[in-house]
C-alpha cells in the first residue's frame, strides 16, 4: 500500500515514483528527500512526522533494497 | 554515515519490524492514506512503464517511472517533438481511461466569470476550434547541471518540447460566460488527477494559478499533435499557458477560475519557488513565465562520430514569453560567435526554433554552445543558482563536448 514500488517491501503504491527505478538512489539522496520532502511527498523529518533516527532507518534501509 | 549506521542497528530492527516496510511507516505517519491509485506502473514491454508503453524507448532517458527525458539528439528534429519523444513528468498519477470515462462527458467548470458554467468536453468541442504551437518544459529543465544537486530528477535538456496543441481558446470560453468577474487578478487551473488517490486536496491537488493576462492567449487542449490528448499528457483536456512553465498547463483539467488570491494549495504557495539556496517560501517568485533558452542537438555524442569538413550544427531555441530573434552559435566555448541560421517554419512566438549553423571543423575538440536573445534579453553564461533547480537558461552549462576525427 502506500506511495510507492518497493518489490523487497512488497510496496505497491502509485503516488510516487517505483523506487525500483530510480537512478542513482543511495543513502544520502533517499534521507534528504525523506527528511525535505519533494512535491506531494511530505517532509518527514523538517515536519517532524519521524525522527532523525527513523530516518536514518529509512534511508539505510531504501537504499539497500531497491532493485532486489 | 557508517558509524551513524552501526549506532542505530539496534533500533533499526526493532523500528523495522514494528512496521514492517516503508510504505508501513508511511502509513503510521497518518499523513499517507491506505487507499492507492490505479497501479499503471508495471514494466511494461521495452522498459517504459505500461501507462508510456508506447513511447519510443529508444528517444528517452529513464530517470524514474515517472521522470523521463528525452534524448538531446531525440528533440526538435523536425520542429515539432513527436508524442511518442516526449518527456513525462507527472506529480500525480496519470488517470486510467476507467478513471477517466466517457471522454466527451468530461467535465469542466468555469468559475470566477459573470455567469459560472460547466462544460462538457463535446461542448466546449463546439465552442471553438483553434490550433496553436507552445513550448512544454519542466520548470526543472536543466536541473542535472546544477552542482549543489538539487532533489528531483536530474533533467538535462530533455524536459522540454514543442508541441501542436488543438482546443478551444480560453477567451472563447470567457466569453461564453459572459467575460470576467470584476476583481480577478489569476486564472487558476486545478486538475482532478489526485481524487482517485484519496490523498487531502490541499497538499495533492495540481492547481496553478497564473497573472490573468494569460488567459488571452491560453487554451483548453483536447489534441496533442494530432492525436487525442494522451491520458499520460493530461487527457482528455489540460490547461495550456503558453510561455509558462510546464506545470502550469494543468492536466485533467476540472476546473478554471479566475480568482483574486492563489490557490493556497502546496503546490501553488509551496512548491515550484525559486528561492536561493537554503532557504525556501511562498515570498519567492513562482514558477511562471519560461526565459529565453536554446541548446544543441546535433552533433553530440549521441548523434556519432564527426568527421572533419563540412558540418551542420542544429539547436533549437525558443524566446520565452516573446518571439526569439537571433541565435548565436560558438565552437570555441564562448571564446567567438557567429550567427546561425533559423530554418523550418514559423509557428509563433511561443513555439521554439529551429536553427543551423554551417561550418568547417577540422580534426581535434571543440566546445558548441549557443546564445539566444529575444530582443529584451539573452541568455546569460552562468546558471541562476537556486534552491529547487529551476529555470536554468545559461548558456555554459547547455554546451555540448565534440571530438572531430
Amino acid at each position: 500500500a502506500a506511495c510507492h514500488v518497493l518489490k523487497a517491501a512488497g510496496s505497491e503504491g502509485n503516488i510516487g515514483p517505483n523506487l525500483d527505478t530510480v537512478e542513482g538512489l543511495n543513502y544520502d539522496s533517499v534521507m534528504d528527500i525523506v527528511t525535505h520532502g519533494l512535491g506531494v511527498m511530505p517532509a518527514f523529518g523538517e515536519d517532524e512526522i519521524l525522527t532523525k533516527e527513523e530516518i536514518d532507518i529509512v534511508s539505510f534501509y531504501v537504499a539497500n533494497s531497491v532493485g532486489k | 554515515m557508517k558509524k551513524n549506521i552501526r549506532k542505530t542497528n539496534l533500533s533499526r530492527r526493532n523500528f523495522l519490524s514494528g512496521t514492517a516496510t516503508l510504505a508501513g511507516i508511511a502509513a503510521t505517519a497518518s499523513v499517507v492514506p491506505i487507499s492507492i491509485a490505479n497501479a499503471n506502473h508495471s514494466e511494461g514491454k521495452k522498459g517504459l512503464p505500461d501507462f508510456i508503453n508506447w513511447k519510443d524507448r529508444d528517444a528517452l532517458i529513464v530517470h524514474s517511472d515517472k521522470g523521463i527525458e528525452t534524448h538531446r539528439s531525440a528533440i526538435g528534429e523536425s520542429l515539432v517533438t513527436p508524442n511518442r519523444n516526449i518527456y513525462i513528468r507527472n506529480n500525480m498519477p496519470t488517470m486510467t481511461d476507467t478513471q477517466i470515462g466517457d471522454r466527451k462527458k468530461w467535465k469542466v467548470s468555469i468559475e470566477g466569470v459573470k455567469n459560472p458554467q460547466t462544460f462538457t468536453l463535446a461542448q466546449l468541442q463546439k465552442l471553438g476550434h483553434e490550433t496553436m504551437a507552445t513550448i512544454l518544459q519542466c520548470s526543472g529543465n536543466g536541473r542535472g547541471f546544477f552542482e549543489h544537486k538539487p532533489r528531483g530528477s536530474q533533467w538535462k535538456t530533455g524536459a522540454a518540447a514543442c508541441v501542436l496543441w488543438t482546443g478551444v481558446p480560453v477567451k472563447t470560453v470567457v466569453d461564453a460566460c459572459g467575460g470576467i468577474s470584476g476583481g480577478a487578478v489569476y486564472m487558476t487551473s486545478e486538475g482532478i488527477d489526485h481524487e482517485p488517490t484519496g490523498l487531502d486536496p490541499k497538499k495533492a491537488m495540481i492547481a496553478r494559478s497564473v497573472p490573468k493576462k494569460v488567459y488571452k492567449d491560453a487554451m483548453l487542449a483536447w489534441e496533442m499533435n494530432g492525436v487525442a490528448l494522451p491520458n499520460a499528457h493530461g487527457g482528455p483536456l489540460r490547461m495550456v499557458t503558453p510561455g509558462y512553465f510546464g506545470i502550469n498547463n494543468v492536466k485533467h483539467l476540472g476546473k478554471v477560475a479566475f480568482t483574486s488570491k492563489e490557490s493556497s494549495v502546496k503546490y501553488m504557495a509551496k512548491s515550484y519557488r525559486i528561492s536561493p539556496i537554503g532557504k525556501k517560501g511562498s515570498q519567492y517568485p513562482s514558477c511562471w513565465e519560461m526565459p529565453v533558452k536554446s541548446w544543441i542537438t546535433r552533433p553530440t555524442d549521441e548523434t556519432g562520430t564527426v568527421k572533419a569538413g563540412k558540418v551542420q550544427i542544429v539547436g533549437v531555441a525558443m524566446g520565452g514569453t516573446k518571439k526569439v530573434r537571433s541565435v548565436k552559435v560558438s565552437v570555441d566555448g564562448g571564446s567567438s560567435w557567429k550567427k546561425a541560421k533559423f530554418i523550418g517554419p514559423n509557428l509563433g512566438k511561443y513555439a521554439w526554433r529551429q536553427f543551423v549553423l554551417e561550418t568547417t571543423l577540422s580534426a581535434g575538440s571543440y566546445n558548441i554552445a549557443s546564445l539566444a536573445s529575444n530582443g529584451s534579453d539573452k541568455q546569460p553564461e552562468l546558471r541562476m543558482e537556486n534552491r529547487r533547480g529551476y529555470a536554468h537558461n545559461g548558456w555554459k552549462d547547455h554546451s555540448v563536448n565534440i571530438t572531430v576525427v
